[in-house]
């Protein structure tokens, strides 16, 4: 028996041993070699600079720095924009093909296409149909009169340009992960509710809603890690210009990273990034526990 | 006995047939080994980084010419401007290089040049000075690629900063006589930079408007310049104003930035300025986009790198060949000051780690490429090339080809390096986003952008003691032009 368990044991182990080396060789240690970096004066590109150990002061020059500052707030800025519209429009659509239409299959099929689509490529689209002189939006903005706007050459549009092609690209998650929810609704609340005569309106706020929001938290929870995280979009259209409009937290990172080669202080940003991010997942379990406990 | 005499004359035959073989295999080796013997670098294979624009790409196509003449088998990839830099960079960090000849823009020798990423010509040129006739090329054009007295590059593409303009546009007479009643002067190229201001506000017209006598079927700009903070596009176009304001870099006692004074401010003023007459999408405008409102004949004037100078003479490549005529002059000054010539060198480097064959192999290129002959053949094929020889620079024939090669050649007589300090891309980025931010209206003024920007690469420069830092911006002469 102790033979059959050791033995069992050894075989877990050995089917386990492949996930763990390649997690440590892909995640444990680079994030390890980039802690040994953040404390560290590393310039890729001028070696003829002491790569020494400096101690905190990366992680200092960050948090007192206003381009960090000012990068943190334009990628909350972003992500309550993007989050607030995938939202409303997610459920909204959702609603919409989870009706027992003509053609809501296809719909439901087609919609899905944004999110299947690489990021970068989702950036070259949009700048296509971003260019002030070629692109299309202009174009049929021309059409009806109205003069061109500098989408993604202005600092009054840049931000909104990025939004649009985020929400563009990330609605259709929302909608399929309300439209799986509604699917799995009870109906009796709603039997109830149209025998009381509530309203539509009534039904979907008070009935439909409070049942998918621990869905739309969960949702909105992994929408708001990719906000906070968003790159490719940004690097294809704008490389966070004009001016500094578009500068989020990840061009900030790679700019120092890849642009001033300053790895140390790039890791640094990482660093600070992430813990950012922890202090939201925190806070968002804690409010989704609050809530079971509420329900309990 | 018949039967035997028979079977020795085939032998015999048999014999000689074998012996005839022999002959011609040994011969056949013994000219292959001649053949091999006669090139020097049979086995070598070469990879070269290099950009995708004409000091490249007019060569990849015939790369197989110097396969034929030397052995060295030569491959080319080639990268846009924006990032070609980082790659050079990850290419000279690393232990095991995969390029072994370097595309280099001439700022850039100052930091690969203190990295110790790039081997030092000064030897190889000296030693085979009458093969590339080295007195016959423009003495700046060496001095941009030096660091600290050491060649480290070899110009393939020689540039100045200069003005392009619609000689068709300042040539016609209704034009020149509205200009004149206008402003008060003839209209022709500025020399000046409130001339160059007069004359985009004068140009900037709506679609249907005339101008030259027809009307428009596009909106025309008095003017299109970089204003994008991509790859520090819009410092590109600084520096010359800066230089042409009288300003300069650094700080001679100090060796720190020093470009927050009046010249500084009044440049980045004057850039600002201009913004009225240059396209709506300016704070995009990247070298090619602005360039590119030139060559289709939507822009009256630029100011630009001679390197894309020689596209406007070309119909396959500008539509103003087509509809106008390109005029070229030297950068106007402020207020007309003779000040020296910004220039600037796209360049042929070798990656310090390769062997010393390679080395060999990789110089024998760029004096292939880079050589007189090669140079005036793409003259006249019509590739796009910026010259750096004194000789295809004043020969009649292509002056008359190319207008602008007189503009190159006596504008480099009183001319000045850009700027080669190893921050150089500390420099150029941040500069470029400050920059951007005030064209943008994001900083309230001039000054307070240049302060923020030199603030930040001098809290970098300060690590360093003060005999590093004068050491960085002392343009040591070229050793190569020692005698």
């Amino acid at each position: 028996m102790a033979y059959q368990a050791t033995r069992n044991r050894r075989i877990f182990l050995l089917f386990l041993l492949p996930v763990i080396a390649v997690l440590f060789l892909t995640t444990i240690y680079p994030m390890l070699y980039a802690g040994w970096l953040s404390f560290r004066n590393y310039d890729l590109a001028k070696p003829f600079i002491p790569r020494i150990f400096v101690g905190w002061a990366n992680y200092a020059e960050i948090l007192s720095s206003g381009t960090f500052l000012h990068a943190l707030i334009t990628t909350l800025k972003l992500m309550a924009m993007t989050l607030s519209a995938q939202l409303v429009l997610g459920v909204g659509i959702a609603l919409l093909v989870t009706q027992r239409l003509p053609g809501m299959g296809v719909a439901r099929t087609l919609l899905l296409i944004p999110m299947m689509i690489s990021p970068v490529i989702v950036g070259l689209v949009w700048l296509f149909l971003y260019f002030p002189e070629l692109g299309y939006l202009n174009y049929f903005l021309s059409l009806v009169g109205l003069s061109g706007i500098g989408w993604i050459t202005t600092t009054n549009w840049a931000l909104w340009a990025i939004a649009i092609a985020d929400i563009w690209q990330w609605t259709p998650f929302i909608m399929m992960g309300t439209a799986a929810a509604l699917h799995s609704l009870s109906p009796e609340p709603y039997e109830a509710a149209m025998i009381d005569g509530n309203s539509r309106w009534d039904v979907f706020w008070r009935v439909t809603l409070p049942q998918l929001k621990p869905v739309l938290i969960s949702l909105m929870f992994l929408r708001a890690i990719d906000a906070f995280k968003i790159y490719d979009i940004i690097f294809v259209l704008t490389k966070g210009g004009p001016g500094d409009s578009t500068e989020v937290l990840s061009m900030f990172i790679y700019r120092e990273s890849f642009t001033f080669w300053r790895m140390g202080m790039g890791a640094a940003a990482s660093f600070v990034s992430l813990a950012i991010i922890t202090i939201l997942v925190t806070f968002f379990f804690k409010s989704l526990n609050r809530d079971r406990s509420a329900v309990e | 006995m018949v039967k035997r005499f028979n079977n020795g004359i085939q032998e015999e035959e048999k014999m000689g047939r074998i012996r005839t073989l022999a002959y011609a295999t040994a011969l056949c080796m013994a000219t292959a080994g001649s053949a091999m013997a006669e090139k020097p670098f049979e086995g070598v294979e070469l990879k070269m980084l290099g950009i995708g624009d004409t000091s490249v790409t007019r060569l990849a196509p015939i790369v197989g010419e110097f396969e034929a003449l030397t052995g060295a088998k030569v491959q080319i990839d080639m990268f846009p401007y924006p990032g070609l830099v980082d790659k050079i960079i990850i290419e000279s960090s690393s232990d095991s290089p995969s390029y072994h000849l370097l595309w280099v823009d001439s700022p850039w020798v100052g930091m690969l040049g203190e990295a110790g990423a790039l081997v030092d010509l000064t030897d190889l040129a000296k030693r085979d000075a009458a093969e590339i006739k080295l007195d016959d090329i423009i003495p700046i054009q060496l001095q941009e690629n030096t660091w600290q007295g050491q060649l480290l590059a070899f110009p393939a593409s020689g540039m100045t900063w200069l003005n392009q303009y619609r000689a068709d546009l300042f040539e016609n007479a209704e034009e020149q006589a509205a200009f004149k009643a206008k402003y008060g002067y003839d209209l022709a190229a500025p020399t000046t930079w409130d001339q160059y201001r007069d004359i985009a506000e004068f140009f900037t017209r709506k679609k249907g408007e005339n101008a030259g006598g027809k009307p428009l079927e596009n909106d025309l700009y008095g003017v299109s310049q970089s204003y994008s903070r991509v790859q520090g596009a819009i410092t590109h176009d600084y520096f010359p104003f800066m230089r042409s304001f009288g300003g300069d870099y650094w700080d001679p006692a100090t060796g720190l930035c020093a470009m927050t004074g009046e010249p500084h401010v009044k440049a980045a003023e004057y850039m600002k300025s201009l913004i009225p007459f240059n396209p709506p999408d300016y704070l995009g405008l990247m070298w090619d986009i602005q360039s590119g409102y030139m060559e289709r004949g939507e822009a009256a004037q630029a100011a630009y790198w001679s390197v894309r100078s020689v596209r406007l003479t070309n119909p396959a490549e500008a539509r103003l060949a087509e509809i106008g005529k390109a005029g070229f002059a030297a950068n106007p000054t402020d207020g007309g000051k003779p000040e020296p010539t910004y220039t600037g060198a796209l360049s042929f480097a070798i990656n310090a780690k390769v062997s010393d064959k390679e080395k060999e192999a990789a110089w024998a290129f760029i004096k292939w490429s880079t050589s007189e002959d090669l140079m005036r053949r793409f003259a006249k094929e019509g590739n796009g090339v910026s010259q750096f020889r004194k000789a295809i620079l004043s020969d009649p024939d292509l002056q008359q080809k190319y207008p602008y090669y007189k503009v190159l050649l006596d504008s480099q007589v009183n001319a000045k390096r850009r700027i080669f300090h190893p921050f150089y891309q500390d420099v150029e980025e941040t500069f470029g986003v400050e920059l951007n931010k005030f064209m943008a209206g994001e900083t309230a003024t001039a000054q307070e952008a240049l302060d923020t920007a030199c603030n930040a690469v001098n809290s970098r420069l300060k690590m360093f003691p003060l005999e590093t830092r004068l050491r960085w911006i002392d343009d040591v002469p070229a050793k190569v032009l020692a005698d």
